[in-house]
């Protein structure tokens, strides 16, 4: 059942067009991620679907009913911001029951709900403080109760946790999974940030410059990305790319990338190769590791620079004139400028044309 | 020396002002207390030691409590005038109406002028055979009065109005500044919890703008104690003496009534009014930064 539509969706901003035909169908439970990098209009789309935003062109559905022309208040939403906008003259408890006050809802069922949310979300104990006298996690928690107080029918999630440091993060980031899994309620979420991307999503939708580039599941939008800014945007150490050509010999296909010949027997074309069309073949770093012996395809290439992340090792490696990065396990420490045998994931290529940076 | 120098060269290169500071402003403000305890006329004299006697005429003088009683009827007036349509001018204008600048000089321009400019304006405004009545009566409702500035019951509205005229900017100023430094995301969590925008003004944004409050009353409250040359130029504290403010009272008792003092001692009483004020302020000021 589809809960949110969004139908050839515009935005300028004078000439400026910040959204470009935006289409995106969203099924009642998913999480999605809106990614991108900033100024990428994902920021903006939520605006326009919570309608703190007029769209110039399109329409906009939540739950079946054309909301393009109603007021934020009416749309059954809730949002959580990322400075997370909480009144600050009124108590924790008031800021997660004035929305409801607003609405006429009788205190006799307001209190029971608030604190059974705050419970929840195990702020129960500060409900009498002021949000000046919480941490960052604290107060994401307290924007984020007074969104689950409302039961909308979805959550809109503006770049929630990125006010926080890196360890709150990573909890909030579980918590939030572990409450939508709970409840179940549709949730739009906007991140710059990949990892919490991959982890939350049930879908992402990679935006870039207005434009929706690629919409699909985490592990589908990284392994298959369907254009070389996806695969660029995702991962951490970026995907490997190498610059070269096609070479078709019968049915056999191959990549020569210069320092290789790279074989592409296995992979799935999405476009008809042709012979020496311009293609830049990406891996990442995570498919290039030492080799065993049984692999399809192996290359011999000299490290040039080694980095530890503690759970793994970084290595560079010198291919022709370009450099590839390996993720090897933390116990497999090569010696610089010793050559080392690697093997290719062959299964998990990108082959993107060079000139249209499409996946092909 | 010169490593005295070294050493101390932020106090050395302080030291000049705050001599003249000492002597000028302290030094003074301890010379008008000893007046204030002597029996001076025209001159100051210190040979004539009366303790607290001029302050117990002073206390027994009615145009002086009709000067002391006016400044807290004005000052009340004014404050309360002044900060709710000053709110609301800001409020309006936040509103991201277009020819926001225009509407901001039109509010601040009245604050370029001195207070005896003002004072003109609206001692010629509010004169009974000249100004707005005359105008309104030329319209046709002749039965129109507005006869404030002769009228010694209703002479202090005369002052409120102008000096709110000429306040109104500063204070629309700072409270649309306070407006303007409140977090957009929260206007946006209100709209989309369903608050009204009034309730949010009324509940939120306001009680947000309350350091804001304190400035504004912090500064009028001053300027109140202070006002001089508007009740000189709009109605030179009359008719008869019923608008009277302290400072005029002083500088009548100083310079033409030849009792300094007098002069003196209601001028201690003054300062100890704006003491009054400002101790509580910087106060809760040092507090919040600790």
């Amino acid at each position: 059942m589809i809960d949110i539509r969004i139908s050839s969706c515009n935005k300028n901003y004078g000439s400026l067009r910040v959204l470009k035909d935006i289409n995106l169908e969203i099924e009642r439970g998913e999480f999605i991620v809106l990614l991108g990098p900033s100024g990428c209009g994902k920021s903006t789309l939520l605006h326009i679907v919570a309608g703190l935003d007029r769209l110039s062109s399109g329409a906009i559905e939540i739950g079946g009913r054309d909301v393009t022309d109603v007021e934020p208040k009416d749309r059954d939403i809730a949002m959580v911001f990322q400075s997370y906008a909480l009144y600050p003259t009124m108590s924790v408890r008031s800021n997660m029951e004035f929305g409801l006050r607003m609405r006429g809802k009788p205190m006799a069922e307001i209190r029971p709900l608030v604190e059974e949310k705050a419970r929840m979300l195990h702020i129960d104990h500060l409900l009498d403080r002021r949000p000046s006298q919480l941490s960052g996690g604290q107060r994401q928690r307290v924007a984020i109760g007074r969104a689950l107080v409302r039961d909308p029918k979805v959550f809109l999630f503006d770049e929630p946790l990125s006010n926080l440091d890196a360890k709150l993060r990573a909890s909030m980031r579980t918590e939030i999974k572990k409450l939508h899994q709970s409840l179940g309620t549709t949730a739009i979420y906007v991140t710059h940030d990949q990892l919490e991307a991959m982890t939350l999503a049930t879908r992402m939708v990679v935006m870039k410059a207005g434009e929706i580039q690629q919409v699909g599941k985490p592990e589908e939008v990284y392994h298959r990305p369907v254009n070389l800014f996806v695969a660029d945007f995702l991962g951490n150490p970026g995907m490997n790319f190498m610059k070269g050509h096609l070479r078709l010999d019968g049915n056999r296909v191959s990549a020569d990338v210069g320092a290789a010949t790279i074989p592409l027997d296995g992979y799935a074309f999405d476009e008809k190769p042709t012979d020496g069309q311009a293609v830049v073949v990406g891996l990442r770093p995570e498919s290039v590791q030492p080799a065993t012996g049984g692999e399809p395809f192996s290359l011999t290439l000299k490290p040039t620079l080694i980095e530890h992340t503690g759970s793994d090792n970084l290595v560079v490696l010198a291919m022709g004139s370009e450099e590839i990065v390996g993720k090897f396990p933390s116990d497999m420490l090569p010696k610089l400028g010793e050559p080392v045998t690697v093997g290719f994931d062959l299964s998990r290529l990108s082959v993107f044309d060079a000139t249209t940076e499409r996946r092909i | 020396m010169r490593r005295f120098l070294q050493r101390h060269v932020s106090q050395v290169a302080l030291s000049p002002s705050l001599a003249l500071i000492a002597i000028f402003l302290y030094g003074f403000i301890a010379y008008t207390a000893a007046v204030s305890t002597t029996n001076s006329k025209a001159f100051p004299r210190f040979d004539n030691f009366v303790g607290l006697e001029q302050y117990w005429r002073l206390f027994h003088t009615p145009r002086w409590h009709v000067a002391f009683t006016n400044m807290f009827l004005f000052g009340g007036l004014f404050l309360l005038v002044t900060i709710s349509l000053g709110l609301l001018i800001a409020i309006l204008i936040d509103q991201r109406i277009r020819a926001e600048s225009f509407f901001r000089s039109i509010v601040m321009y009245p604050m370029a002028m001195s207070f005896v400019v003002t004072g003109i304006i609206w001692q010629w405004l509010l004169n009974p055979t000249l100004g707005i009545e005359v105008m309104v009566h030329q319209l046709g409702f002749e039965s129109f009065r507005l006869d404030w500035l002769t009228n010694p019951n209703t002479v202090i509205w005369a002052l409120v109005v102008a000096a709110f005229w000429q306040g109104c900017g500063l204070v629309m100023a700072l409270f649309l500044a306070g407006l303007r430094g409140i977090d957009e995301d929260i206007w946006k969590a209100a709209a989309v919890d369903g608050i009204p925008a009034w309730r949010v003004y009324v509940f939120i944004v306001i009680p947000m703008l309350a350091p804001v409050f304190l400035t504004v009353v912090v500064l009028l409250s001053l300027s109140i104690v202070r006002a001089f040359d508007l009740v000189v130029a709009l109605t030179n504290g009359g008719p008869g003496v019923s608008s009277d403010l302290p400072s005029v009272f002083m500088f009548d008792m100083a310079f033409r009534r030849t009792n300094l003092g007098l002069s003196a001692a209601s001028a201690v009483v003054m300062l100890g009014t704006v003491l009054a004020i400002l101790i509580p302020y910087l106060y809760v000021e040092t507090r919040e930064r600790a």
